[in-house]
């Protein structure tokens, strides 16, 4: 490249970067394109690369569901087995004689209430649901049969102590009531003695009551009666269990004042009563006058505290139906009906209550349909269909239900016996034939029970096993029975295939209940996980964390620690996306980018997904399901959680620790906690004492591969050679040259961000020290030429001229006009001044620029101090005199004067008012004093004729010949002086385009003038200026300001990502920082300070403005090109007083 | 959760917070409580409870134990559980949580077999088998795991003989007949053995670290000469502790009355038996009927009167909380929280700090 060699300057060498033979840019371009061509070329292999997905092998266990749990050949008939030896409970309570009828109860008219009649009959009949809250099929069963339904019974009240009083906790379900309201069906909310999740009875509050003083009795009458009335309920369902009999005659009197209080309100009073040994607390006689409707609960033979065995055998069930249809009247009884049964496992001290729903797919997965040949049965003796399988552990379960037909036997029989109603305990996940068979009539053929063969899933999503890590069937399937009627008019059936329900097969809760894993999702990051690591290695423990793609392509070596340190990886997708709204691609990309960088960087693979916002252990909606099966399908175990520490929420350690012992205490075992995502100062404190909780519980804390009873190299496999080697290679080039580009950027981000500041400091600092106090003039005043070179400066040269003669100078002053070919008349003007003033002289000149004006100017200077101002700048009457005072020192070969902005009109004028303030001022400032200015600007300045010519005259190898001249001074070794007190108005542009033209001048003239004097950089020998200052030129003002571009890239689309809440705060304190700056170079400058302001504007206009000049400037450069001046339009505003200046002035 | 920002686009942003980044320091690790020898304060008593732990009094856990706390106002210095032999196992874990919990196990080591009904009379597991060394591989067992555990612990084997109900009582092997040799009567003399036999085989074993409590009914049933405490007493070298059962009225049938008769006579006579040895009142507790009497007026009196100066050898008590159903339907609710009188009553009571609430060490 023909770059002139720098201390060869001031000879007629070629312009700077000018390649003339056109080579350079070819060549450029050249190797940009194939550079192009190869990184797009990588890229999207890369990208490709993530698409494939990664080969996980799962381990069998988990990859054939069906297989794992077997159906045993032998029926589980348990009530065929039953000892007849015993007495029948229910014949204890059994009354001899009809006589002992009690009188006819008082009953309160039915209202509002729908008419539901037995079918085929007018007989009235009251039909019931009972309602689960917690349950979505519950709310799903009852808007689809809310028409079969009178009532619907909610859990609503509890009693329990507070204080030394017996209170009432509420849980209101308004939507609930309205809705029914619009089905026009009657809630009856339930008042209980149930206490907490487990459904344990705390009788202690109802004994209370019944031997309470007659005023607190009427106090917590007056509270429920008032309640249920004031929610518009139909009357209320006591259902208290477990009190003691010795109370009954008080409690008798309590129910009565009750029943009083809520007919007296137009409620009716409802109870609950258990059939079994628990009768004895009810005084039946007694409660019927009041009572307006009994409900016998005709299930629970065998429950989850019992052994294994029918929960409402036909004998059972007919015995106590007759039993309680002997207390009052029939009528006034309603049979309560389950609609699911028990699993009991062997060594398990509870069954596990499940729906029909979840006892068909227990049946359908234990293959029950292929081992037994009679299928499934619902028959005589019980009557009430069951089996026996076994689990993957060899646990064998034993399940007894509920379904359609035993319900249509039991809802016939209690018909039979003249019953008022029936009701269905409870909706949700029941046999959906449950409705047609109430529609049935009494009398039955088989043509009519084709209604009820076909079992259709719905919604419903079924549960298999126990634990939160999850595989999901998601294939939906018919079943269907054959009945018929048996010779006792009883209707059996056989199961011929089961239907298939959206299933999940748990696992993870084994028969090892001390086992519990510790899990912490969004990491990896740099401030918590380290702790959350140092904190499980102090106290052993192993965990398994669950991390976020993108952040753990930030911090690989902490993803690698969390692996040598012995935990386990899971994969939480790449961005922390919700999997539920994407698409199946994005999570299939999210998914497999993952996997790549966790085999990339540790050399492992992971089995275990957990997906973000919905790790609950219990989905409900399909929505939810079908990423899930997504990731299934990929190879992934779904790991979710059952114990939600929720410490994201950061409402106190206290608070965290407390959800975390409910949880486990409710039975689950996988802990979700947090290393990321905020400050995890609480996460931190409350895991030491879950640690200490949990251990001193008896607990052992396990990754989750060993709740599955696999081993680390199960869920967390080494890659094998061999497979996928290409995809698995590239995939980590990829990840390997984005990690390294993104570590060089924040590296240098990170330095360049400490170097401003040090910069800001250090300028603040030097401008602080700098004395610029106005110099005394009087005794120093040489003669001067006053040179201007002029180029159709016709509008202002007269004014221009005007300002440097109307000078309080009195030493001997020349005013040397070179005219550099105007065509405008500017000549014409300036010679006419000469005629006027003797001081005034006119050279014209054939046009040759600027650089080539001054270099005529410079030879027919008649003193040897020139002052040098641009043809669009005015000077003060005090300006020569100031600029020429540093001159007083011999070595000083060139003065900077002090440029103003004199049209601050135009936003954009203004902007420029403000930065030559705060930035070109305040930096000649701090470089004065260091004897290290860049540039002398040619509108204002004193040089030294004798100086100028030592280093060869003014050169016009670059567009900046001032910043040239002044860099080839410094070469010289002349001091270069600045004196703030010596004013000059010069006229900044006023557009846009205006401005980025000049900036553009600038922006190539300094980078060739720096190119030019490259040598100088960081050579010691020039001091402060090769050690600060042109450095900070190339750092601050070319390479900081290319980059910001891509810095705001990255900022917009971090507000896109809705980050926009946590950047705004940096974003106000670093444009206060801006302002404090300019508030601090305008009080130095005693400008007023409300001027600061514009900083705003200019931050957004600058920023664009400076990184597109800089990259022109850089494209001119390599192209070769030569540059014209791009002349300055004029603009016609010119103020009398101000001049308009134009070309090279002061750079940063 | 809050989906993390990227901070790395905000370099010069960011800078502020990689300043003020300073490093934090852990939180500190929770040391679990460490259990030396157990020493016996100078003046006041040990408190501690059952608390219903299910219906093989074994099923413990941390949740029940601070709910009792949480429910009373109070840390537990003992916590008592059982551990029945027809289970042929050791209360590891149980024994493993309460240390760690910080308070002192209590056990209940009961040589009985399912189903655990009491007036059955003996069982496989008849103070006679285990004379005749039928069962000595589970009590070596026991012992070795007891061992193991190395912490303290007090264990009350086969109490209350000298009443009726349990099959170890005395009243099942021979009751009063005369031993043909030398004083004494054949039941409590069978059980002496048996107790004798058992600590010397867990001994032998090296558990030192286990205490011994002899653990009789405050009033022998049937109340009769050779049914008397010191009858039942094997030899100060083989308890560390003497204690009884303590009961208020339990039953619809059972008659009020006032607490220091059912502990003035049952302390005289053990203070009798060993002057040296320290008294644990190893269960108390009362039913609740208000209708009869008032249950917080009785924990009040009997919180009171145990700590009084005349019965300043009690070193410990253990409050019995259990609700239990009858045969007839009716309930026994020794809960202390019967009712809000009653718990209120403790809640008061105990709070004085001459309970303590934790173990002290040597």
């Amino acid at each position: 490249m023909p770059i002139p060699k720098s201390h060869s300057s001031g000879t007629k060498s070629a312009f700077v970067f000018l390649d003339p033979a056109g080579r350079r840019w070819p060549r450029i371009r050249v190797g940009l394109v194939l550079f192009g061509l190869l990184f797009l070329a990588g890229a999207a292999w890369f990208i490709q690369s993530l698409l494939v997905t990664p080969w996980l092998r799962l381990p069998t266990s988990v990859a054939k569901i069906k297989e794992e749990l077997k159906a045993l050949q032998r029926p589980a008939d348990i009530a065929g087995a039953n000892p007849g030896a015993r007495t029948p409970t229910w014949l204890k309570f059994k009354r001899l004689a009809e006589s002992q009828k009690t009188a006819r109860r008082a009953r309160t008219p039915a209202e509002k209430r729908r008419s539901v009649v037995q079918p085929g009959t007018d007989i009235p009949e009251i039909r019931v649901a009972y309602y689960g809250d917690w349950d979505q099929s519950s709310l799903a069963s009852f808007a689809a049969h809310a028409d079969q339904l009178t009532h619907i019974a909610v859990e609503r009240y509890t009693v329990r102590w507070t204080d030394a009083r017996v209170s009432i906790k509420e849980e209101a379900d308004t939507g609930l009531d309205i809705f029914a309201a619009t089905k026009g069906v009657i809630v009856m909310p339930i008042l209980s003695n149930v206490a907490g999740e487990g459904g344990g009875r705390i009788p202690e509050p109802v004994e209370w009551l019944a031997l309470a003083p007659p005023e607190a009795r009427a106090a917590f009458i007056e509270d429920i009666a008032g309640r249920v009335s004031a929610s518009k309920a139909g009357g209320i369902l006591v259902d208290f269990q477990q009190v003691d009999p010795t109370h009954n005659d008080a409690l008798t009197d309590f129910y009565s004042e009750l029943s009083t209080a809520l007919r007296a309100r137009g409620c009716e009073f409802w109870m609950s009563v258990p059939m079994g040994e628990d009768l004895v607390s009810f005084q039946l006689e007694k409660l019927s006058p009041i009572v307006d409707h009994f409900l016998a609960v005709l299930h629970g033979e065998n429950s989850d505290g019992d052994a294994a065995g029918p929960t409402a055998s036909k004998e059972w069930f007919e015995g106590w139906l007759e039993t309680a249809a002997g207390y009052g009247e029939p009528s006034q009884w309603i049979a309560v009906l389950g609609t699911g049964g028990f699993d009991w496992s062997e060594g398990e001290a509870r069954g596990q209550y499940i729906s029909f729903v979840e006892a068909m797919s227990r049946a359908d997965y234990a293959g029950l349909d292929e081992i037994r040949k009679e299928g499934l049965r619902v028959a005589g003796p019980a009557f009430e269909p069951n089996f026996t399988y076994l689990d993957k552990d060899g646990t064998k379960h034993t399940v007894w239900f509920q379904d359609s037909v035993t319900f249509l036997n039991q809802v016939q029989t209690s018909r039979r016996r003249g019953f008022g109603g029936v009701a269905i305990d409870r909706i949700g996940g029941e046999d959906p034939a449950i409705w047609a068979a109430l529609r049935l009539p009494a009398k039955l053929d088989p043509t009519l029970l084709t209604a009820l063969e076909r079992i259709v899933p719905g919604e419903e999503i079924t549960g298999i096993g126990r634990g939160a890590i999850v595989s999901i069937n998601t294939e939906r399937e018919d079943g269907s029975r054959a009945l018929e009627i048996s010779a006792d008019g009883r209707v059996q059936c056989t199961y011929t295939s089961f239907p298939a329900y959206t299933t999940l097969y748990r696992e993870g809760s084994g028969p090892d209940r001390r086992k519990v894993a510790l899990t912490f999702d969004d990491g990896p990051d740099p401030t918590w996980t380290p702790m959350i690591l140092d904190v499980l290695k102090r106290e052993g423990v192993k965990a398994t964390f669950f991390i976020v793609g993108s952040r753990a392509e930030l911090y690989p070596g902490l993803v690698r620690r969390i692996v040598d340190e012995g935990h386990e990886l899971g994969n939480h997708t790449y961005t922390h996306g919700n999997v539920a709204l994407m698409s199946d691609r994005q999570v299939r990309l999210e998914l497999n980018a993952t996997q790549r960088l966790i085999e990339t960087v540790t050399g492992r693979s992971t089995l275990l997904f957990r997906p973000p916002y919905n790790a609950d252990s219990h989905p409900t909606k399909l929505d939810e399901i079908r990423p899930l099966s997504l990731a299934q399908s990929l190879g992934y175990m779904i790991a979710l959680e059952d114990v939600d520490t929720m410490d994201w929420a950061r409402d106190g350690v206290d608070k965290i620790v407390e959800r975390a012992k409910q949880g486990r205490a409710a039975g689950g075992n996988v802990v979700l906690l947090h290393d990321a995502g905020g400050d995890r100062e609480q996460t931190l404190n409350a895991l030491t004492q879950i640690i200490d909780y949990l251990q001193t519980r008896g607990d052992v804390i396990v990754p989750v591969h060993e709740l599955l009873g696999k081993s680390y190299a199960d869920t967390m496999p080494p890659l094998e050679g061999g497979r996928q080697t290409v995809v698995r290679f590239v995939a980590g080039v990829g990840f390997r040259v984005f990690h390294a580009l993104e570590s060089f950027a924040w590296t240098l981000l990170l330095i360049a961000t400490l170097l401003v500041l040090l910069r800001t400091i250090l300028v603040l600092w030097l401008a602080s020290r700098f004395r610029w106090d106005q110099a005394p003039v009087g005794d120093f005043q040489p003669p001067v030429t006053v040179l201007i070179a002029a180029y159709n400066e016709a509008k202002v040269i007269a004014s221009t001229m005007r300002s440097v003669l109307e000078t309080d100078y009195t030493g001997e002053i020349e005013v040397l006009v070179i005219n550099d070919g105007s065509v405008d008349g500017t000549a014409a003007i300036v010679a006419d001044l000469a005629t006027h003033d003797g001081r005034v002289r006119l050279i014209d000149q054939p046009n040759g620029g600027k650089a080539s004006a001054l270099d005529r100017g410079f030879r027919e200077a008649k003193h040897d101090l020139v002052v040098l101002l641009d043809a669009d700048t005015q000077f003060t009457r005090e300006t020569i005199g100031q600029l020429v005072q540093p001159m007083r020192d011999e070595k000083t070969g060139a003065v900077s004067g002090h440029a103003k902005v004199g049209n601050p009109r135009s936003l954009i004028a203004r902007c420029q008012a403000l930065e030559y303030i705060c930035g070109f001022n305040l930096d000649r400032r701090a470089y004065a004093k260091w004897n290290c200015i860049t540039v002398v600007p040619g509108a204002i300045s004193a040089l030294r004729v004798s100086a100028v010519r030592s280093v060869g005259g003014i050169s016009h190898d670059t567009l900046a010949e001032d910043t040239d001249l002044t860099l080839a001074l410094h070469r010289a070794g002349w001091r270069i002086a600045y004196t703030p007190a010596a004013l000059a108005h010069t006229e900044a542009p006023e557009t846009f385009a205006d401005l980025s033209k000049q900036r553009f001048r600038w922006a190539f003239g300094t980078m060739q003038s720096l190119w030019k004097h490259r040598d100088m950089t960081f050579n010691p020998r020039f001091g402060a200026l090769g050690l600060f200052s042109l450095p900070s030129i190339w750092f601050f003002q070319i390479l900081l300001v290319a980059l910001t571009p891509f810095v705001d890239f990255g900022l917009l689309v971090s507000f896109l990502l809705g980050n926009g809440a946590a950047v705004l705060p940096y974003l106000i304190a670093y444009l206060a920082i801006d302002m404090l700056l300019a508030v601090v170079a305008c009080a130095l400058e005693r400008e007023p300070l409300w001027r600061a302001w514009i900083i705003i504007p200019m931050r957004v206009i600058y920023r664009v403005l400076l990184s597109y000049v800089v990259w022109k400037a850089i494209k001119r450069a390599l192209h070769g090109a030569l540059v014209g001046w791009g002349k300055l339009e004029r603009t016609a505003s010119v103020d009398a007083r101000l001049n308009v200046r134009q070309s090279a002035a002061p750079t940063r | 959760m809050t989906r993390p920002a990227l901070p790395r686009l905000f370099f010069l942003l960011g800078l502020a917070s990689v300043l003020t980044g300073c490093p934090r320091a852990l939180p500190p690790r929770i040391e679990p409580p460490k259990a030396a020898q157990l020493a016996l304060p100078a003046t006041g008593a040990y408190t501690g409870a059952y608390m219903d732990f299910g219906e093989k009094e074994d099923a413990v856990s941390v949740e029940a134990i601070e709910e009792f706390e949480k429910m009373v106002g109070k840390r537990q210095a003992i916590v008592a559980s059982s551990s029945y032999w027809g289970e042929q196992s050791f209360p590891a874990a149980n024994i493993r949580l309460i240390a760690r919990h910080g308070s002192l196990p209590l056990i209940f080591w009961s040589p009985w077999d399912r189903p655990y009904e009491e007036n059955r009379g003996p069982d496989r597991y008849s103070l006679t088998s285990i004379l005749e060394g039928k069962h000595d591989a589970y009590i070596d067992r026991w012992g070795d795991e007891a061992k193991a555990f190395a912490g303290p612990m007090v264990v009350s084997f086969a109490n209350e003989p000298n009443g009726n109900w349990f099959p170890w009582s005395g009243f099942f092997y021979g009751a009063g007949k005369k031993l043909s040799k030398g004083a004494g009567f054949e039941g409590p003399d069978t059980y002496r053995r048996a107790f004798r036999y058992v600590v010397d085989r867990v001994r032998a074993r090296g558990a030192r670290n286990v205490q011994w409590v002899l653990h009789l009914m405050n009033y022998p049933y049937p109340f009769d000469m050779w049914n008397l405490a010191a009858e039942y007493d094997p030899g100060s070298e083989y308890c560390d502790w003497v204690g009884f059962s303590l009961y208020g009225p339990q039953y619809n049938g059972d008659r009020w009355g006032t607490f220091t008769p059912l502990l003035a006579w049952p302390y005289q006579t053990v203070s009798e038996l060993h002057p040296a040895k320290p008294v644990m009142v190893v269960e108390w507790g009362v039913g609740e009927f208000p209708k009869k009497g008032s249950k917080a007026a009785w924990i009040s009196e009997a919180l009171a009167t145990m700590r009084s100066p005349e019965y300043n050898r009690i070193k410990a008590i253990v409050f019995w909380h259990e609700r239990w159903q009858n045969k007839d339907g009716s309930y026994s609710n020794l809960r202390v929280n019967s009712s809000p009188d009653a718990l209120q009553a403790y809640r008061d009571g105990i709070a004085d700090p001459y309970w303590l609430d934790r173990p002290i060490w040597k």
